[in-house]
């Protein structure tokens, strides 16, 4: 039925929904900030009740109720800059330092420095609150000092309180370690989820695990502050105390101390305030995390773009992202919306909104075949600059043959091959790398030893990890490769330089192969989408705005499945990090190649079975076509 | 008042026993069955731990072993995929990564991914998504049902309180549904788009087993020591209604299968008994049910009904099925795509395999796979 063209959306009835960034943005940030908000002042109140349940006599004392209302002021206010830090940091595509260099750069970079600047501070204020809130000992900076026995003082001094000093600094160390966990972990990074799930669901069904990774993390800081403040504590005291004009009082212990620091009762307040402290701020980071990658059912009526015209334009990533996620959904659950699809404008007759999509699509699919072979081409040259080095290295000895050296992989000869094959590494090998798991990110979680998965995914040829042969500090490697050669002088000088100058710019492999992949995200949505609607066509499609199109969709899909698998025969790329379980930090982008080869394949055989025999009769190149009669037998 | 002793604790071997599809899982040489479900392939797990590989259009009978792969209660092959199989091992679950062309018949143990959780064996049934896209996996140990998301190796716990944990999951062909029958007296349907649940307490005992109509619209299921199918009618997905699982109100008794006698040219039988396991073929038109008769004076039998789901639902008996002398029927299973009516392969505790085909013309082509029909075997149907 006709109705009247929306002004909306060209060409299509109802528009397809997504909220514009402002929007979503400020709901987003206003829901978060409330819900945290509501959940850190239980919190807080929790632990009051725990700590002093009676508390709730003193709570006339209008003084401290005074102070309740200031600290819970206070700590909205730190939830309010924790919220906003994580939008402005937030990104949905993860950024991989693919080198020394680069990551060294990041944690240097301006804006990663006021990250951890504003997070020590808000540290400092957070566990201002709790030590003034704890009351006791903590409460205040200055405290009158203990009377001497002597009559000359007849005015009392004031001294400095090192344990509400320890506090304060303990929650800047906090905050700090916290910033620089959020960069190393690619906490900024926001993970699609499996499954979909309702955000309360989801969030309720997280909570435990955040309960213990916060008890757990907040040790492992308190036993850092204590070793730092040992060290440097007397740094801080001598200037408080020369700045405001206190004394140390010294009848009592100083906690720089061995016996200062052994106090049990320090130690657990800090503790507390720590897991206080990451329990607010990582709840807040999970409801952030939530809201954002969680599709609502409901859509909001008030809608100003619709899905073709976001996919064709060029909106920020995250719009693009739940964009594509709402074409996958969709595609599978969505009848109504299919129809939408597959239907032609009026007066004109034109296919638009199938038209957008699947250029769309199918562009986006391009650009990554290109990415793949771009990067397959530089793989090839590296090897091919190796061997022009160890040419002119010929030039000069006399007894090896180029073959020693290292070969590009299509001229391996037998003495390299025999050489490298029998090299296999650990699995906790990968651990002790600083990009791929940081060491800190093995006390989160347990590293699962249960499911060693060295090899690759191929049937049955295995592939374990071999020494890198294109990256340089390789020369252990080569070295090996090496021993049959009598080393020259001028051959250990180039192997020198060669090792400073990789030492340097030293591309990490499963660090550039993730980063290759890190927006794939997008592609594996795409290719569902794409091949639900495809196979959903084959019943739903009334005008068969599809059919046109296949030609062209299923060359897309056949060669970027030839390139990745030809992606996956270079070295690294088939072997999969070392799974961490229980751990609260989403790792998923390491493995998303993984995802993308499944789905691409399933998109593929999801086509053919649908489609069947009939796909002979679609336009495809001959190559493509025994290709298509392959994944028509089932026996690709 | 009724006071519950604890229940004696059961081996990891018994768990499984009690809550396998196979009539005789532990003593059995077949214990698990599964067919592709595009390709005239079918997978058998015997009793010494290993698997075997049956290809009509191949001679080779590629055997699958690893180390951890003991006490297999369950196999499913993932749709929309040349050859993938998921196994239900006593500590994790094995995905094997066959490759479709090889003449191997030892597939090396690196083709095998593993999948294990903490707390989470023995593994009892599997599921996959009819979409291929995830793999549902269950213990009776666990509360939490575990969807995997076999690439990337990550799994979502769907964790619920009470009712123990979960021993056998039936998925609907259209994809819209779950069930999951707990060893308790309550099962769960789960709708797959937002995975909420529907909480269905039974009065009698455990679920024991169920199947689905083809569009998702109906889930026939039994209780434990129960004659009867259950029907449960849930309304037709439009997918629209997120969220919700849309489960009618209370099942309905479609057929009592309690001991009758029938007269036969060979005199009186007594056929009848609690029902162990129940298959829908995907064309919908014939249901196979295994009734195991009360020790050694009934037999185990198979029986097969004609049915129809739309446009009323309609269940009506067509026959009997059973084997040749001693032989019990072991497990059941119907070809996902069989051209000419619907093929029910039979695992036989003899450790033979038949198939029996029944020819009609269907409104319902389960699927357009180019394959060959499979070949035809075996014995014969008594009316």
């Amino acid at each position: 039925a006709a109705s009247t063209p929306s002004t909306r959306c060209a060409g299509s009835r109802s528009p397809l929904n997504i909220t514009p960034l402002y929007a979503l943005s400020g709901l987003l940030l206003t829901d978060s900030v409330v819900f945290s908000v509501t959940s850190c002042v239980t919190v807080v109140l929790l632990q009051c009740s725990e700590q002093y349940f009676f508390l709730i006599l003193d709570s006339f004392n209008d003084l401290y109720t005074s102070y309740v209302i200031f600290c819970i002021l206070l700590m909205s206010v730190v939830i309010l800059v924790i919220s906003i830090f994580n939008v402005e940091f937030y990104a949905v595509v993860p950024s991989i330092p693919c080198s020394r260099l680069a990551l060294i750069g990041k944690i240097i970079h301006p804006q990663q420095v006021i990250h951890s600047v504003a997070h020590a501070v808000m540290g400092m204020l957070v566990a201002w609150c709790a030590a003034v809130m704890t009351k006791g000992k903590f409460q205040f900076l200055a405290v009158p000092c203990t009377p001497s026995e002597s009559l000359d003082d007849a005015v009392p001094q004031m001294c400095l309180n090192e344990h509400h000093l320890f506090f304060l600094l303990s929650g800047a160390f906090m905050g700090y370690s916290y910033s620089l966990l959020y960069l190393i972990n690619n906490m900024n990074y926001l993970p699609f989820p499996v499954i979909q799930q309702y955000k309360y669901l989801r969030f309720r069904r997280s909570l435990p695990l955040l309960v213990k990774h916060t008890c757990v993390e907040s040790l492992y800081f308190v036993r850092n502050f204590c070793v730092t403040y040992y060290f440097f504590g007397y740094i801080p005291k001598v200037w408080i105390s020369t700045t405001m004009d206190l004394h140390i009082d010294s009848k009592l212990h100083p906690l720089d101390t061995l016996t200062g620091l052994l106090d049990l009762s320090l130690f657990y307040h800090a503790w507390l305030c720590g897991v206080f402290l990451l329990i607010t701020w990582y709840i807040v980071f999970l409801c952030f995390a939530l809201y954002n990658t969680t599709s609502d059912p409901t859509f909001a009526e008030e809608t100003d773009q619709c899905l073709p015209k976001i996919l064709n334009s060029n909106p920020p990533l995250i719009i693009k992202f739940l964009a594509l996620q709402d074409l996958m959904l969709l595609s599978q659950y969505s009848p109504v919306r299919r129809q939408e699809v597959f239907s032609l404008s009026q007066p004109g007759g034109h296919p638009h909104n199938w038209t957008a999509i699947s250029r769309e699509c199918l562009s986006l699919l391009s650009d990554l075949t290109q990415r793949l072979i771009a990067q397959q081409e530089a793989a090839a040259a590296n090897g091919r600059a190796n061997d022009v080095s160890s040419l002119t290295y010929q030039a000069e000895s006399e007894k090896i043959s180029l073959r020693s050296n290292i070969a590009p992989r299509a001229s391996m000869s037998s003495l390299v091959k025999s050489s490298l094959m029998p090299l296999k590494t650990s699995p906790g090998s990968d651990v002790g790398s600083p990009f791929s798991s940081p060491a800190l990110s093995c006390k989160m979680g347990i590293l699962d030893v249960n499911s060693p998965w060295h090899g690759s995914v191929q049937s049955s040829q295995v592939t374990r990890r071999g020494p890198k042969l294109w990256t340089s500090g390789s020369g252990r490697d080569s070295s090996t490769a090496l021993e049959a050669v009598q080393p020259r002088v001028i051959y250990t000088w180039l192997q020198n330089k060669q090792q400073q100058n990789a030492l340097i710019s030293s591309q990490h492999p499963e660090a550039s192969i993730q980063a290759v992949f890190s927006d794939a995200q997008m592609h594996i949505w795409a290719l569902e989408g794409l091949s639900h609607l495809v196979a959903a066509s084959f019943t739903e499609d009334q005008f068969g705005v599809v059919q046109t199109t296949l030609p062209a969709i299923l060359n897309t899909l056949l060669t970027l499945q030839e390139v990745v698998d030809r992606h996956f025969k270079l070295p690294h790329v088939s072997s999969k990090p070392p799974r961490i379980s229980g751990s609260l930090v989403d790792t998923s982008y390491k493995t998303l190649r993984f995802a993308l080869r499944a789905s691409l394949k399933t998109a593929l055989y999801r086509i053919t079975t649908v489609f069947g025999e009939h796909l002979n009769a679609v336009q495809v190149s001959t190559e493509h076509k025994k290709r298509l009669q392959q994944f028509l037998e089932y026996k690709e | 008042l009724i006071v519950n002793s604890s229940p004696p604790k059961l081996t990891s071997e018994d768990m499984i026993a009690a809550f396998s599809q196979a009539v005789d899982w532990a003593g059995c040489t077949i214990r698990a069955f599964a067919w592709h479900p595009h390709t005239s392939k079918f997978a058998v797990a015997l009793l010494d731990d290993s698997i075997r590989v049956y290809n009509s259009n191949s001679a080779t009978i590629p055997s699958l072993k690893h180390r951890l792969q003991r006490n297999v209660a369950a196999m499913a092959w993932k749709p929309l995929c040349a050859s993938i199989l998921a196994v239900a091992c006593q500590s994790c679950v094995l995905v094997w990564h066959l490759d479709p062309t090889s003449l191997s018949t030892r597939p090396s143990s690196g083709c095998a991914q593993v999948l294990s959780y903490p707390g989470h064996s023995p593994v009892t049934s599997l599921a996959w998504a009819p979409s291929g896209e995830v793999l549902l996996s269950a213990s009776p140990v666990n509360t939490a049902m575990l969807v995997w998301d076999v690439s990337t190796e990550n799994c979502v716990q769907l964790q619920w309180f009470g009712g123990g944990g979960v021993t056998y999951l039936a998925w609907s062909p259209d994809g819209s549904k779950v069930l999951a029958a707990a060893p308790s007296a309550v099962f769960r349907v789960w709708e797959a788009q937002m995975w909420t649940c529907e909480r269905w307490p039974t009065i009698k005992g455990r679920c024991q087993t169920g199947c689905w109509s083809p569009d998702g619209s109906r889930l026939l299921f039994t209780v434990l020591g129960a004659s009867v199918i259950y029907s449960l009618s849930f309304s037709e997905y439009r997918g629209e209604m997120q969220g919700q699982v849309g489960g009618s109100k209370t099942a309905s008794i479609v057929a009592d299968l309690s001991e009758t006698t029938f007269e036969t040219l060979y005199g009186e039988e007594r056929i009848g008994g609690e029902i162990h396991s129940m298959v829908w073929d995907p064309t919908g038109e014939r249901l196979a049910v295994i009734i195991r008769g009360k020790k050694e004076v009934l037999q185990t039998v198979i029986a097969v009904f004609r049915t129809r789901n739309s446009p009323v639902f309609e269940l009506l008996p067509c026959g009997f099925l059973r084997g040749e002398c001693g032989a019990q029927p072991q497990l059941i299973a119907f070809h996902p795509c069989f051209k000419k009516g619907a093929l029910l392969t039979v695992c036989w505790s003899t450790g033979k395999i038949s198939h029996i085909p029944f020819f009609f013309m269907s409104a319902h082509v389960p699927c357009t796979s180019s394959s060959p029909s499979p070949v035809i075997a075996s014995t014969s149907v008594c009316e």
